[in-house]
């Protein structure tokens, strides 16, 4: 579930029209996140910015209150009535042990957007633009390579 | 006939039992994603923007076999990442066919020629080969130059190698009917089973988010593109979930119809969308609250959706759901060329448009349309 935040621009068109009518769809806000600590200080913080990391496209590193650091990626979060019931599932990147785990909110110190946003940057008029530069410097067999996993 | 007759046989007794037996909801294909790293990265796709430490993970053959005995389709879609960068996919699809499932292997056919011959042929495999367009739309969609021909060399091994092969062709903003349609002539004479087709995904998650139709100009697109169809043309969908994409039929989403697990489990509510993950399929059922999802719910990210994950069970559901439903299809199928005047009008005037990326490179279109792009962002991708 993205926040109204990420979602306004498809919420303000359909204010105005019926799907039906809508020729080309608004796409979604995309924040910059990487490296945000936010403030943890009220439920309803901690509850936006968990909705945030779930959707965060890198890692981030969260304390624990015990003073634990996990680092992994968000890939689910449980939203309850209190912060108690309410949890993350995260995908630790770095130790022994990669088993997955839950980690209820209320057991979280900080939050830190730590990891790089793979999904920055990456549009088609980025692609066109460095298209277009290696054509004119006469390249050939122009693509956009994956990137190493090593 | 597009698809096996078993297959057909098969798909029709598996959704009757489920209707004789009152179920509501039920699964028709698992799209099963085995690991989410690729040997392309499309500006356009959603589905590759992970951590390393995500994109080298993947599902071990016994997960997958578990996932698709859990949720009990006759169908299972192998999409991903690249399926076969996955060094137990042989395997995998093995597993499958032995269970007899009727398996989709979807692969952009990079590696397919040299893979091959891991691989045996077989009425339950099919080999879905990602072709976007013809040669310079593809190349462009894929962002790789030179993407298309290999790809059409891997269809044509594949096919001269006695496997069944099927193409998924997805279409964005400024997708040109008439050059899709020779591009369905392409894909015939390289002797193709059949071809899928879908307008674009509205992945959340995809970096590029300023070219997906919204449901006036899909209708229009689609309505242009399979209207007065030829007769060769075989697709691989049911006929009227493509009524549906012409603007001939109202269809609800059925967002269960084709369940997706990955390495994170069981993903809520639907292909497209990412709200989460259940650890099991019967908690995927329950947990869901469906009535927040489809285009009908209001929810702005189902907006425009039409795609095949959605629509098509949908499909599935009108043609079994009624003597009505099942005549409807039949007429669609036997005789269905949808011979329309103002369609082919519209399709003699089409002016290719410039304002979406995906057209041709070699054009020179896109010079202007680049030299608007905004300086300051660049590609963050390894090139
Ligand atoms: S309309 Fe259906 S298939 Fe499309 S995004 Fe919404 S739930 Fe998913």
């Amino acid at each position: 579930m993205a926040t109204e935040q990420q979602e306004h621009l498809k919420i303000e068109e359909l204010q105005q029209l019926s799907p039906d009518q809508i020729e080309v769809m608004a796409g979604r806000d995309r924040e910059n996140l990487e490296g945000w600590i936010p403030a943890l200080a009220t439920e309803a913080e901690v509850k936006d910015a968990f909705e945030k990391a779930f959707d965060y496209r890198g890692d981030v590193t969260l304390t624990l209150k015990s003073g634990e650091v996990v680092e992994g990626y968000i890939y689910d979060r449980r939203q309850g009535s209190t912060l108690e019931n309410s949890l993350v599932r995260v995908m630790p990147s770095k130790g022994e042990d990669r088993s997955r785990r839950s980690i209820p909110y209320s057991e979280i110190a900080a939050l830190n957007f730590s990891g790089r946003d793979t999904a920055a940057g990456k549009t088609f008029e980025a692609w066109v633009k460095k298209y277009w530069e290696k054509k004119a410097a006469g390249e050939k067999n122009i693509q956009i390579e994956p990137e190493k996993l090593d | 006939m597009a698809i096996p007759v078993s297959q057909a046989w098969t798909v029709a007794t598996y959704v009757i039992k489920q209707k004789l037996a009152g179920r509501k909801r039920y699964p028709l294909v698992l799209m099963l994603e085995p690991l989410f790293r690729c040997n392309l990265a499309c500006a356009g796709c959603g589905k590759i923007q992970y951590p390393a430490h995500i994109l080298k993970a993947e599902l071990t053959p016994e997960e997958c076999f578990k996932a698709v005995e859990e949720c009990g389709v006759p169908m299972v879609s192998i999409p991903g990442g690249e399926p076969l960068l996955h060094p137990k996919m042989p395997e995998i699809v093995q597993g499958l066919i032995d269970r007899k499932k009727y398996v989709y292997m979807c692969t952009n056919a990079l590696l397919l020629k040299e893979k091959l011959h891991l691989f045996k042929p077989s009425k339950y495999l099919s080999f879905s080969v990602h072709v976007d367009g013809e040669k310079e739309h593809h190349d462009f969609g894929v962002c790789r130059e030179g993407g298309h021909d290999i790809a059409m060399e891997g269809v044509r091994a594949a096919v001269a190698a006695g496997f069944r092969v099927t193409t998924n062709t997805t279409l964005f903003d400024g997708a040109d009917p008439n050059s899709v349609r020779r591009h369905f002539d392409q894909l015939m004479e390289a002797g193709v089973d059949s071809m899928m087709i879908s307008p674009g995904y509205t992945y959340d998650k995809a970096p590029d988010q300023k070219h997906f139709l919204g449901r006036a100009r899909s209708r229009k697109l689609f309505r242009a593109l399979l209207s007065n169809r030829k007769k060769r043309w075989q697709f691989n969908a049911n006929p009227i979930f493509l009524e549906f994409l012409m603007g001939k039929r109202e269809l609800t989403c059925t967002p269960w119809g084709m369940p997706t697990f990955s390495i994170f489990g069981w993903q809520k509510p639907c292909y497209l969308l990412q709200d989460g993950y259940a650890d099991t399929f019967q908690e995927l059922l329950d947990e869901v609250d469906w009535a927040n999802y489809g285009t009908e719910s209001g929810n702005p990210r189902c907006a425009n959706c039409m795609v095949h994950s959605g629509y098509e069970a949908s499909g599935v559901n009108y043609t079994f759901g009624s003597l009505k439903g099942l005549i409807a299809t039949a007429k669609a199928m036997f005789g269905g060329l949808y011979e329309d005047p103002d369609a082919q009008k519209l399709l003699n005037d089409w002016k290719p448009t410039n304002h979406g990326q995906l057209v041709q490179i070699g054009s020179g279109i896109l010079s202007a349309e680049s030299e608007r792009v905004n300086h300051s962002e660049s590609l963050a991708v390894g090139d």
